[in-house]
């Protein structure tokens, strides 16, 4: 029983800033400042959200602080997540199948390969990778981000993936290439509805890493697009806390839900395939 | 040849080329890996010269500067000094509060729920968060601190050149010690109940149980745990850009936003130069890392 409110006590200090958060963002600025804060007895205010949204026509903005329009900042976050996503999936089912079945001379020094493209501080990709886009015009467009997003994600799919893959037994593929199926046949018809959870975990986790990157983010999109860690760094110049913190509950929610989705396999994921729940 | 067909992997797939296969791998590794490094190597021996509006070779300078730069010194210490104890507290909270929820009632169940959600916050947002809440003025955690008296009244966070750099820790360690507890309870969940019950009918304590039983088996884990934080940590940039932006002073730079911060001043070559000393440390003591603790993917 102690062990129990022990264990709920932790619980509720890492919760609590999340809890913070959103109360704050139903505060007035009167309550917003107070001290002691005022956590549950407080007058719920939605102006923030009208303002974070631009719904309110009243409200002119200073022209310095820009103005906020968080759909289409949560917008440029899903298609760059969504598209990165789905380009990592393509290349990491083909990379990843043939990681599971196959021994070939290179395994090793290839995997490896991949797990230092995890290691590098994406700032050393960033600063060259900035020049290349400057003279292919890819700076400030989605295809830019969405390709970098793809590298940054791929040692995640192409491991996890194998993984995923790894349990599917190999007995399934021997048989349907006796029985004179093609190998890519094989993959498509078989082996990925064998693996659709799996494949469907990788997808979401792509989304969430790419949601949550923020230098590439910060140095390949410009003015026109806005991944919304890149709109929180911005925000901070803005002072007004009921406005940060309608906009970082907004955009925390999406990632909440899709968490959930994919709990039982969060800890493999961050693992990149090796520790299993 | 002989150790290859040990594994008994089904043959079908060896006789074939690879090349299909992992040819579109292949080639982002070689775009977005192989070509920055050579670009980077490329950046610093070169700088931008404002008075000529071109960027020139200039040799060694740029890494002569790098190694008499007292900043980037700094930033060094600042990198190292925050991986190694976010880290280690990271590490020992994480195994703490791991043991205590390592449990198959369904009340634990939900705390594990729970202590996932802090890991998909973007950092930035985090950062964020942590913004209001450290607030000189107004925020919660100074208010906290000045009640109980561990700092004085006039005292602040993130504008102090010895706490700026806890304030921002403080930020990862709330993140991030959720993915060590998480990590740590599946490799706990998935060790074999036997040695343990053994080990209590022969009279160990729970001490010894833990340093004989549990580490050793949970080894894997643990490096796997260690290797993963520890590379986001070398590389972290949003905590530091969002809550004190290298400041005050240069206090909190690590290299990743020293780096970002020369570049955006034009100092191309430099920033490269900054950026690539930190791919090169992390790549040598990552591979390092990986063979001595025998990681295995």
């Amino acid at each position: 029983m102690i062990r129990k409110i022990l264990a709920f006590s932790i619980a509720l200090i890492f919760i609590f800033p999340i809890f913070f958060l959103i109360t704050s963002s139903f505060k007035n600025n009167i309550d917003l400042f107070s001290l002691p804060p005022k956590l549950f007895l407080f007058d719920i205010d939605f102006s923030a959200y009208e303002r974070v949204f631009g719904f309110s026509k009243l409200l002119k903005f200073d022209p310095s602080y820009g103005e906020l329009y968080l759909t289409s900042r949560i917008l440029d976050s899903l298609i760059v997540g969504i598209g990165s996503s789905s380009l990592t999936l393509i290349i990491g089912i083909y990379a990843g199948y043939y990681f599971s079945r196959a021994n070939f001379k290179y395994k090793n020094f290839l995997i490896m390969s991949i797990l230092s493209a995890r290691m590098m501080p994406l700032i050393s990709i960033a600063i060259p990778l900035y020049f290349v886009y400057e003279k292919i015009n890819l700076l400030d467009t989605y295809v830019g981000l969405i390709l970098i997003h793809t590298f940054i994600n791929l040692p995640l799919a192409v491991l996890l993936l194998k993984s995923f893959f790894d349990e599917v037994p190999k007995q399934i593929d021997e048989n349907a290439f006796i029985d004179g199926a093609s190998k890519i046949k094989i993959l498509h018809k078989l082996i990925i509805p064998c693996a659709k959870g799996g494949i469907a975990v990788t997808f979401i986790l792509s989304i969430i890493f790419s949601w949550t990157e923020f230098i590439c983010a910060l140095m390949i999109g410009q003015m026109k697009i806005k991944t919304i860690p890149i709109q929180a760094s911005i925000m901070k110049t803005i002072p007004s806390w009921d406005m940060m913190a309608a906009f970082t509950t907004i955009s925390i929610i999406p990632v909440f839900i899709m968490i959930l989705i994919v709990r039982k396999h969060f800890v493999r994921g961050l693992t990149l395939g090796t520790v299993k729940e | 040849m002989a150790a290859q067909k040990s594994y008994s992997l089904p043959s079908f797939m060896n006789s074939d080329s690879s090349l299909p296969w992992l040819l579109p791998l292949i080639t982002m590794l070689i775009v977005f890996a192989i070509i920055p490094f050579f670009y980077n190597i490329y950046l610093s021996f070169h700088e931008f010269v404002p008075a000529k509006r071109a960027l020139l070779f200039v040799g060694w300078d740029n890494w002569i500067r790098l190694f008499t730069d007292g900043v980037f010194w700094g930033s060094l210490k600042v990198s190292l000094y925050y991986t190694f104890m976010c880290l280690l507290i990271q590490l020992v909270l994480g195994m703490g509060i791991a043991l205590l929820i390592d449990s198959d009632d369904p009340g634990f169940g939900i705390i594990r729920s729970i202590l996932t959600l802090t890991l998909v916050i973007p950092p930035a947002i985090a950062g964020m968060i942590f913004l209001i809440m450290e607030d000189a003025n107004y925020g919660l955690i100074p208010w906290l601190l000045k009640s109980v008296g561990l700092i004085g009244p006039e005292d602040t966070i993130l504008a102090d050149p010895t706490l700026a750099l806890w304030g921002v820790m403080i930020v990862d360690i709330w993140q991030w010690t959720p993915f060590m507890v998480l990590i740590l309870v599946a490799g706990l969940r998935s060790l074999p109940s036997e040695p343990f019950e053994s080990a209590v009918i022969d009279g160990a304590r729970p001490f010894q149980v833990f340093r004989r039983l549990t580490l050793p088996m949970l080894h894997k884990v643990i490096a796997v745990a260690i290797l993963i934080r520890g590379i986001d940590l070398w590389r972290m940039v949003d905590y530091v850009f969002v809550l004190t932006s290298g400041g005050p002073g240069t206090a909190t730079y690590t290299l990743s936003l020293y780096s970002w911060q020369r570049f955006t001043f034009v100092q191309w070559g430099y920033g490269a130069t900054i950026s690539l000393f930190s791919l090169i440390v992390i790549l040598i003591v990552g591979n390092a890392f990986i063979h001595f603790a025998k990681v295995k993917w």
